[in-house]
């Protein structure tokens, strides 16, 4: 191929092209752009001989990665990336360096990307647009998703606290807990979904003494036999109201309601399920259920100090407890006293 | 005169481009102009009686479409790597970069900037979030490319930083 035909495709295609020899020095191929002597009026030695570390800090940075695809010898070519540089205006020329290893030669070439550049910026532009507007629209599902929490679970609560206040527990309690049942399921590594279902659903293990006769759940003093069979059935009565549902919170809820009350070694009611049939938002809410049953003063019985409620919940576990979850229920005791602390002022601590 | 090189680092529309125009030409613009590649621009600064040159590296924005080149990093003296106060996931994403820009370079000195001070209304990471940062070590500036606010300051502060004062 004739020189003038290479000239003119070099200028076809908008590219300066330097010839790198041995020595690591470069040598202009074909004529000099326009474009390429407006931005590096000093780029070129006397002697057409030019270092392009010296026209940018861009190709001075270049120039390392270039080197070392030269020095492998391996037929191919590599890109710098797209840069910017402004000329003494401050108009802006968009160009990307490239090394060239052939069979004949190694070459540098510098490309004014123009047209191809302004299609890139385009397309990118339009991408990060729509990911703007994606993650505005994502906000705004959260947000709303969020809302539609506060309500079901302020509902759910409302319903429950017209059991528990038959039973003179307080609305404090049903919320510690949820707040209890959620930080052991954060420790399990479950998904935030799931930890907010739990949340909502925990407080409603109780829901079925809602049917519970006044004679039975009022009564002060020790229950006879038959009396605490009444009692149990509130299990039982409560996985009845919470069954059949569609909605994955509602469905944990009647887990937790029936099944709240089994225990590890299978002789807790009303199935008598043993170990890991018995569902796992149960167990974590036996857990939570018990401890705080434990700490708080009830009609029957004044609170326990720590001390003796951790000794209760260490010696049953494996026995009334999933072992694995009283582990877990010990390396979160510090949340456990803020939330244990909320008497029903003030903020629930959320953990 | 001393010359060093800093790279502007973070997600993409976080306003890199936009602290660099603010503290270089002192000009901003409402329009959203993503970034393709690297722009270069250079400002000399005084830290006490030390001139200094900056070499300010733009590089554009980590996103899915563009994935940041630490060939890029080569020898770079310090970084401002910027977030988003109204856009939460542009920390995580800050935060990750960070990892990859100490992995490549080793731990060189940088400044936390969250930017969009103008719109603190609208941020959606509180002062707990800020103090989490801080509690590393780091020094975290909020920034407000739109009205200058602590631009200057951010940019005096690594060049500080990087001359060990």
């Amino acid at each position: 191929m004739k020189d003038s035909t290479v000239h003119e495709l070099f200028d076809l295609l908008n590219v300066f092209v330097l010839k790198r020899s041995d020595n690591g020095t470069f040598q202009p191929l074909g004529s000099i752009p326009e474009w390429f002597l407006h931005l590096f009026p000093e780029a070129l030695e006397p002697d057409r001989s030019c270092a392009p570390e010296e026209w940018s800090p861009f190709l001075e940075n270049f120039l390392f990665d270039a080197n070392e695809f030269w020095n492998k010898n391996k037929k191919g070519r590599t890109f710098s990336g797209p840069w910017i540089e402004k000329d003494s205006a401050g108009r802006e020329f968009s160009l990307e360096a490239s090394a060239v290893c052939l069979k004949d030669g190694k070459f540098f070439v510098v490309e004014n990307l123009s047209k191809a550049y302004e299609v890139q910026l385009k397309l990118l532009q339009v991408g990060r647009d729509n990911s703007l507007y994606n993650e505005l629209l994502e906000e705004e599902v959260r947000k709303r998703t969020a809302q539609i929490q506060d309500r079901e679970e302020e509902v759910a609560l409302r319903l429950v606290s017209a059991a528990e206040f038959r039973d003179d527990e307080t609305g404090a309690h049903i919320r510690r807990m949820g707040a209890y049942s959620a930080v052991l399921a954060k420790k399990l590594g479950w998904s935030s979904g799931e930890i907010d279902n739990i949340r909502i659903a925990a407080p409603m293990h109780d829901i079925g003494k809602i049917g519970i006769p006044d004679s039975v759940l009022l009564k002060p003093g020790r229950l006879t036999d038959e009396e605490y069979d009444v009692m149990k059935q509130h299990a039982e009565i409560g996985g009845k109201m919470l069954a059949g549902s569609k909605t994955r919170m509602i469905n944990m809820a009647h887990d937790i309601a029936l099944y709240h009350h089994e225990k590890w070694d299978g002789s807790g009611y009303p199935s008598g399920l043993p170990g890991d049939e018995i569902p796992l938002s149960a167990r974590v809410v036996a857990v939570a259920d018990v401890y705080d049953a434990l700490v708080h003063k009830r009609v029957y019985k004044p609170p326990l100090s720590e001390v003796e409620t951790l000794g209760i919940m260490k010696k049953t576990k494996g026995h009334h407890f999933d072992p694995n979850l009283i582990d877990i229920f010990l390396d979160s005791l510090e949340d456990f006293r803020k939330i244990a602390a909320y008497d029903g002022s003030g903020k629930l601590p959320i953990v | 005169m001393i010359q060093k090189k800093i790279c502007m680092i973070g997600s993409f529309a976080v306003g890199k481009t936009s602290l660099v125009s603010r503290f270089v030409d002192s000009i901003f613009s409402d329009k959203y102009i993503t970034t393709v590649g690297v722009k270069i621009d250079k400002k000399t600064i005084s830290v006490g009686t030390q001139d200094m040159t900056l070499v300010l590296w733009d590089l554009e924005g980590e996103d899915e479409f563009q994935k940041f080149r630490v060939s890029y990093l080569r020898g770079t003296s310090g970084y401002l790597l910027v977030s988003d106060g109204t856009r939460p996931n542009t920390i995580d994403v800050a935060l990750k970069l960070q990892q990859e820009v100490e992995t490549a370079i080793g731990a060189v000195p940088f400044i936390f900037i969250i930017n969009k001070h103008d719109l603190i209304d609208e941020w959606k990471i509180n002062e707990s979030d800020i103090d989490h940062l801080r509690s590393k070590g780091w020094e975290v500036i909020k920034t407000s490319a739109k009205l200058g606010q602590a631009v200057e300051e951010a940019f005096l502060t690594l060049g500080a930083r990087m001359l060990g004062t």
